[in-house]
């Protein structure tokens, strides 16, 4: 494969030194800040990494009729992008990527979905098979580049959003789709109260509906299928045609995320979170609401009573609240028995936090 | 029920040539009885395996003879089915066919759909990760599901009920509820499923299409998805499947063909419209003798009929059938077919076809009769060739049946030995006492070695 020839192999590299720490016998506990080249540090990722997966990149294999694509965990993106338009393909899934050089590799660690969740094919649902160095600093591989498999456990899963804490990601294969023929957008002038018959409306719209944003008082909706679909449900449903950018929503580029504090609360769907205007961005059929310049504390309790969560890209840090301390921990035993691989994130993400820290989160990706 | 009449009926799923009488079985009524019986599983040192329906086809729910089954099948109801919010909430025990039918009046349904829809639970379908006819569009169990209860066995806190997921699009930490899928009852038994409903699509076409050669209708299979359409189901049967389903049910299919490929297009009717051109184009160019759509509702439920009846279908023609679950990339199905049919003339053995085309899902169904000695060792000898072919082209052994007894010496075969400790590390740190289903799905190094000499010998 032609691809193939492009960049740079580092897993013996890197396998080679995780297990020397591994091995270390020294009075210090060893460990490494694992990421990609450092654009996800709002998403959680560290700043200052002594494992740059980054520099681990290239395409592995790229088969467009089996709509697969495997890739070392140092490709940008937006490179990967170019690769699949050619044959007129995308990921079935939408991967934040806050600057170009984002890579895929952090994609999956970080595990962020884009507007088209709520309608579509998540990120972790997309992750067919992942190769990666244990704690043991052993190159491990699961799942694999056919559509079903339940062979073993799914471990190529597990990596979606574990922040490198279960493994330092190698490659990566996700699944495809055929890239969608034609996308519109619309929107109208919205109440915040009438958001929830909305809800109701765009149910109705599947499948082509494919984002629902709620800024400012207008409510934008994505529409993507089979042109005449598309055109034809445009028609039906009214409003302003609008050029409303999704990759910068999906990128959290929108000058609505340039804040001191920037929350994301998860929310079941149409659950309504009392938020002051201007402060909120509501995504995914209300079931993923942005709020800026928030009181992260309020804003916690608040979605632990309607059945959510907080995570907090800037400002105060609320406690982690994962369900199941104890798989954390033996999954983290398992795969890093040493705690090699972030051990501060492992720390502040995965385990259920004994008071608050007050610990403040300062993104790059501002 | 520990009498030997009471437990005879439990000693086998639906691989019944791997059978054992457990010390007894337990029905499990409510998630207390479940951690109860976790909890004195551990007290006494006995192990335990849990099973719903008991309709799995490797042998994962087969009873050890000192140890307990548990049966959740009792555990019964819905729960909750919310409209609003498209999920519904249900006990284990409760038959995937049934949540369907309970959201038909609101127009929804609950996509996976393996064959067995009719008789298996969601308790089973979670633990297998189950996938069916539609899961190339839709996606398999994991995809449909939001969260899960279940019952732990770790060493802090053993009969723990834990709930994984939620209700929101994702959860804190780590996504536990895409390890417990396909666990196969080795790391908790589930007391609750949470699953996602799906809109009934507006519009449904079915198309037929018949070939004279398997290896043009496999190509034709990978055809459809490269020119960008995503089926809802993409199926195919040979021939023998053909003459045997339609004798069984006179589906209308047409006998003189080497393969027909069943298609669902699915969406709305502008979509579904655009997309029937194109897939009755590739289908022209890609050598169809002969292209039919379902003239009506009747047509392409009896069309379906027909593949999902195949399994029975076939089991009229032969005292014994076999059937296997390996997934290939799609552009090796024809390949792999070919091989299979090589292999099958050297064991002297007759194999039928009938799979999940799209998702390269293949079923290759043995038949044979376990009253000549050594058929069933000829049949498990097929078994192997066929799913290590699997691994060989890039594919995987099992795509949705699960490992479980049946295929614990091939996962020697697909993993190395640093990635089967890795999942035994996993096991160890989850239920560190062995009680949950031990001795299968994770084969043991020893068992790795042996196997491998094994056929390295030739054997």
């Amino acid at each position: 494969m032609d691809h193939a020839s492009l960049g740079n192999d580092c897993s013996e590299h890197f396998a080679a030194r995780v297990q020397e720490l591994y091995t270390a016998r020294g009075a210090e506990q060893p460990h490494l800040a694992i990421g990609g080249n450092g654009s996800r540090v709002a998403f959680g990722l560290p700043a200052d990494l002594s494992l740059a997966l980054g520099e681990h990149r290239g395409v592995v294999d790229y088969q467009p009729e089996e709509l697969t694509l495997r890739a070392r965990a140092g490709t940008p993106l937006s490179e990967l992008e170019v690769l699949l338009a050619q044959h007129n393909q995308s990921f079935a899934a939408e991967m934040p990527q806050p600057t170009t050089q984002s890579t895929l590799g952090g994609a999956i660690a970080t595990g962020w979905d884009g507007p088209g969740r709520a309608f579509g094919m998540s990120l972790r649902d997309s992750v067919l098979g992942c190769r990666l160095i244990n704690g043991r600093g052993e190159i491990i591989n699961f799942g694999g580049q056919v559509m079903k498999n339940v062979a073993g456990y799914d471990l190529a899963r597990l990596q979606v959003g574990a922040l490198g804490t279960l493994g330092a990601i190698l490659d990566v294969t996700l699944r495809l789709q055929p890239r969608v023929e034609d996308t519109a957008s619309v929107s109208f002038s919205v109440n915040a109260g009438a958001l929830s018959q909305w809800w109701q409306r765009t149910r109705s719209l599947r499948p082509l509906i494919s984002g629902t944003c709620y800024l400012d008082g207008r409510l934008y909706l994505r529409i993507s299928g089979r042109a005449v679909a598309v055109q034809d449900l445009l028609a039906q449903l009214g409003g302003d045609i609008t050029g409303f950018d999704w990759s910068a929503l999906a990128n959290l580029q929108l000058p609505f995320f340039c804040s001191e504090r920037l929350a994301c609360v998860h929310l079941p769907r149409y659950a309504e979170l009392p938020v002051g205007a201007g402060q909120a961005l509501v995504e995914w059929e209300g079931a993923r609401v942005w709020v800026r310049e928030g009181d992260h504390h309020a804003l916690s309790r608040e979605a632990a009573r309607l059945g959510g969560f907080v995570q907090v890209l800037r400002g105060p840090a609320v406690p982690s609240q994962v369900d199941a301390p104890g798989w954390h921990r033996a999954l983290r035993n398992a795969l890093d028995p040493r705690g090699l691989f972030n051990p501060g994130l492992f720390h502040s993400r995965f385990c259920t936090s004994e008071g608050e820290t007050g610990r403040e989160y300062t993104g790059a990706g501002r | 029920m520990v009498k030997r009449e009471d437990t005879a009926p439990f000693e086998c799923d639906a691989l019944p040539v791997y059978c054992e009488a457990p010390l007894a079985v337990a029905l499990a009524h409510s998630e207390q009885d479940v951690v109860a019986a976790v909890r004195l599983c551990h007290e006494f040192g006995v192990p335990l395996v849990s099973r719903g329906a008991g309709t799995g086809l490797s042998a994962g729910a087969k009873p050890i003879a000192r140890g307990l089954l548990l049966v959740t099948a009792p555990m019964n109801r819905i729960l909750d089915l919310d409209p609003q919010a498209m999920t519904a909430r249900v006990q284990p025990g409760v038959i995937n066919q049934q949540i369907s039918t309970a959201a038909a009046p609101h127009g929804l349904y609950y996509a996976p759909d393996p064959s067995s829809q009719i008789a298996c639970s969601i308790g089973g379908n979670v633990a297998e990760n189950a996938g069916g006819v539609h899961c190339l569009k839709y996606g398999v169990t994991v995809q449909n599901v939001l969260s899960v209860r279940l019952v732990s066995a770790t060493a802090d806190n053993i009969g723990e009920v834990l709930t994984l997921g939620g209700d929101c699009l994702s959860q804190p930490g780590y996504d536990l509820l895409a390890l417990v899928h396909g666990s196969e009852g080795g790391l908790g038994v589930i007391t609750e499923v949470t699953v996602k409903l799906t809109p009934v699509p507006e519009q449904t076409r079915t198309l037929m299409a018949d070939f004279d050669c398997v290896r043009t209708a496999a190509d034709a299979v990978s055809a459809i998805v490269r020119a960008g359409v995503i089926p809802a189901a993409l199926e195919m049967m040979d021939k023998l499947a053909i003459s045997a389903t339609e004798a069984f049910c006179h589906a209308g299919y047409n006998l003189e063909a080497a393969a027909i490929v069943l298609i669902d297009l699915d969406g709305h009717p502008l979509e579904v419209q655009a997309e029937l051109a194109v897939v009755e184009q590739v289908l022209s160019e890609s050598g169809a003798a002969q292209v039919r759509r379902a003239a009506d509702e009747l047509q392409r439920a009896r069309w379906w009929k027909g593949r999902k009846s195949a399994f029975p279908a076939i089991g009229r023609l032969s005292p014994d059938y076999y059937c296997i679950d390996g997934t290939v990339p799609r552009h090796r199905i024809g390949e792999v077919l070919e091989a299979t049919a090589r292999f099958a003339e050297k064991y002297s053995l007759r194999v039928a076809n009938v799979f999940h085309a799209g998702d390269g899902n293949l079923h290759p169904i043995i038949m044979f009769d376990g009253i000549e000695p050594d058929a069933l060792e000829r049949t498990e000898k097929l078994a192997a060739d066929i799913l290590e072919y699997c691994i060989a082209v890039g594919g995987t052994i099992t795509g949705e049946h699960g490992v479980g007894l049946e295929k614990i010496n091939q996962m020697a075969v697909q993993f190395s030995d640093a990635e089967l400790e890795q999942f035994r590390a996993i096991k160890r740190n989850l239920d560190p006492f062995e009680l949950l289903n031990p001795d299968k799905q994770i084969p043991t190094l020893a068992r790795c070695q042996e196997y491998r000499a094994l056929r390295q010998s030739g054997g």
